[in-house]
């Protein structure tokens, strides 16, 4: 390639700075928020950067509201999100967790036939998983309120796993027929040669040389499910079965919140799937390339 | 199951093999849009809830959504928020997604590795992030430009319809950007590089390569996501849920909105939420044919 001149360099770095900016600064208010006291943030309302730093946010979060250390001391109220986080963490762990299993299950096997075994109905469902990415959830959620309602499926992460598999099933699949429509045919007939089915064939020889693919949807589908508010805002009213972003939602309509505390509870909420994300990049673009080009 | 030395023949084992997830999408998809279809035509509330009665309503509850002035301006708001957000999200992802892609800027590199880190924050925090951003009086958003020397006075940014919409497109385009940004660099990376050197071989400026070959060539991608983000951008809740509730006022109520507050606050009417539910997919699903249609009928003869 040409080396560039100078103008254009000088151009291409003020846009890759701009980038940057954009992509970065809005998360700035999160950490400066979270990282001082609500008193810091109030009394100077001009400053951009705070006068002291302090964990004491992160303390009592993280410690369910019992330590609550010299910042707190003197505070009465607390919003019940802070209790609820450890709880509701663990929660969004065991959904988001579930939720991945499940459906890298049912949508390998149905990725793998749509994929080899091109049936007239099995294209059909691929066009079918197409349109039902396509459907507003909350017109999903309306009727499975008032089924879960009478299934007694309200209250229960049951319930709230049922629905968000349903509702990434047809995602997983479209994300996996790319992987094993590119696995090469050879391997597999050379199995069958070989006096496998075409089932062993899959277990032995397909599934276990896609573990990037199926690494590349499991990856997006728990971080789908950690960010899912609708399904379990509407499904689950009792505390014990909240998940971090129904508490997160539940900070809303409280006016006495500490913004510092809001900030360090949506820290908390955020750095398990930026970690994921910056952790496996590589896999997270694979995927969300793979399952938006069947479009 | 399988004769010795033979197996099923193709059509049973796609059918034992598809059949957990037929279920799963006959109850948690088919099954509940179609039982949508049976509440929005029935009284159901509260009462009727707990009776376990849904009572025949005809068409009531359509005329009732018909007649409601909030409904009219909750789809309107949800038309200017889509049409503005995809048009950011398409521009903003062609800009960051060409500025990343010349890989003879080492910077580049860097800003590659941050793409994905706006899609990364769950849309509740984000919400709640921009809330505290546009806050009137400790926001970061006042602090910034009041340092600049941009404002003089706080501004109440989300006291006032328009800039509290804005303020709900802006957080929204910054999540969902990166998406775009994405599967527009793959498809920068995917034309060969021949294709540019031939044309600066006839003496066609960077300028002139990048309107003539790099954005037709684009097109599909271009397509692909046009009809994912307006899908996507009529069934926007959480941002609006966490930075403004449908306020001020009613000036940032939205399509989904409408239907949760209808069905899930007080009063609770399920009945006049299915129904808006279903107005909201048939317009989407109309959205979508028109862009397949328009966009990908142009894009063959291209």
């Amino acid at each position: 390639m040409r080396s560039l001149s100078w103008p254009r360099r000088l151009a291409l770095w003020a846009l890759n700075l701009g980038s940057i900016a954009f992509l970065l600064l809005p998360l700035t208010p999160v950490v400066l928020g979270s990282l001082q006291s609500e008193k810091s943030v109030q009394s100077d309302v001009r400053a951009l950067l705070p006068k002291e730093y302090t964990l004491a946010n992160f303390q009592l979060i993280l410690s369910g509201g019992r330590s609550k250390g010299p910042i707190f001391e003197q505070v009465s109220y607390l919003p019940k999100s802070v209790e609820q986080f450890p709880l509701a963490f663990r929660n969004s762990l065991i959904v988001g967790l579930a939720v991945t299993f499940a459906t890298l299950a049912a949508a390998s096997l149905s990725a793998y036939t749509l994929a080899r075994l091109r049936l007239r109905w099995t294209q059909a469902l691929l066009q079918l998983s197409l349109v039902s990415r396509m459907v507003p959830l909350i017109v999903l959620m309306v009727p499975l309120y008032v089924l879960f309602r009478s299934y007694g499926l309200l209250n229960s992460l049951t319930g709230v796993i049922a629905a968000e598999v349903g509702l990434l099933l047809p995602y997983a699949i479209l994300i996996l027929v790319p992987y094993f429509a590119a696995f090469p045919a050879d391997l597999e007939d050379a199995a069958r040669m070989d006096g496998c089915t075409r089932w062993q064939a899959f277990l032995r020889v397909v599934l276990p040389l896609s573990t990037p693919g199926l690494a590349a949807c499991g990856v997006i589908l728990f971080i789908l499910s950690w960010h899912e508010l609708l399904i379990p805002l509407i499904i689950v009213s009792r505390p014990e079965f909240m998940t971090v972003p129904v508490i997160l939602a539940g900070l809303v309509s409280d006016y006495f919140v500490f913004f510092t505390l809001m900030m360090a509870i949506c820290l908390l909420g955020l750095l398990p799937t930026l970690a994921l994300v910056l952790a496996l990049q590589k896999y997270v673009v694979r995927g969300l390339v793979s399952g938006a080009l069947k479009g | 199951m399988w004769r010795r030395g033979g197996e099923a023949p193709a059509g049973r084992l796609a059918l034992i093999l598809n059949l957990p997830t037929l279920v799963a999408l006959a109850l948690v998809l088919a099954y509940p849009i179609c039982f949508a279809g049976y509440l929005s035509l029935h009284e159901v509330s509260i009462r009727q809830l707990r009776s376990g009665v849904f009572p025949w309503a005809g068409l009531a509850n359509f005329t009732r959504l018909f007649q409601d002035e909030v409904f009219w301006l909750s789809l309107r708001h949800t038309l200017v928020f889509v049409a503005a957000s995809v048009l950011l999200e398409v521009v903003i992802g062609l800009a960051i997604a060409l500025t990343i892609s010349d890989e003879r800027v080492w910077l580049a590199r860097v800003t590659r590795l941050l793409i994905l880190i706006p899609w990364a924050v769950p849309p509740v925090v984000n919400g709640l992030l921009w809330s505290f951003i546009a806050n009137a009086q400790y926001g970061y958003l006042n602090r910034a430009l009041h340092k600049l020397g941009l404002i003089t006075d706080y501004v109440n940014w989300l006291g006032q319809p328009r800039l509290a919409m804005a303020i709900v497109i802006a957080a929204y385009v910054w999540r969902t950007a990166p998406f775009n940004i994405l599967l527009y660099h793959a498809a920068i990376q995917g034309i060969p590089a021949e294709i540019y050197e031939a044309a600066a071989v006839d003496g066609a400026s960077p300028w002139q390569s990048l309107w003539r070959l790099t954005l037709p060539l684009l097109r599909p991608i271009v397509a692909v996501t046009l009809i994912l983000r307006t899908t996507f951008g009529f069934m926007v809740f959480d941002e609006i849920l966490a930075i403004t509730q449908g306020g001020p006022g009613n000036d940032t109520w939205v399509a989904a909105w409408y239907t949760y507050r209808v069905a899930f606050q007080p009063p609770f009417n399920i009945g006049l939420g299915a129904a808006s539910a279903w107005v909201l997919a048939i317009i989407i699903g109309l959205a979508a044919l028109v862009y397949v249609r328009l966009v990908y009928r142009r894009l063959e003869y291209a």
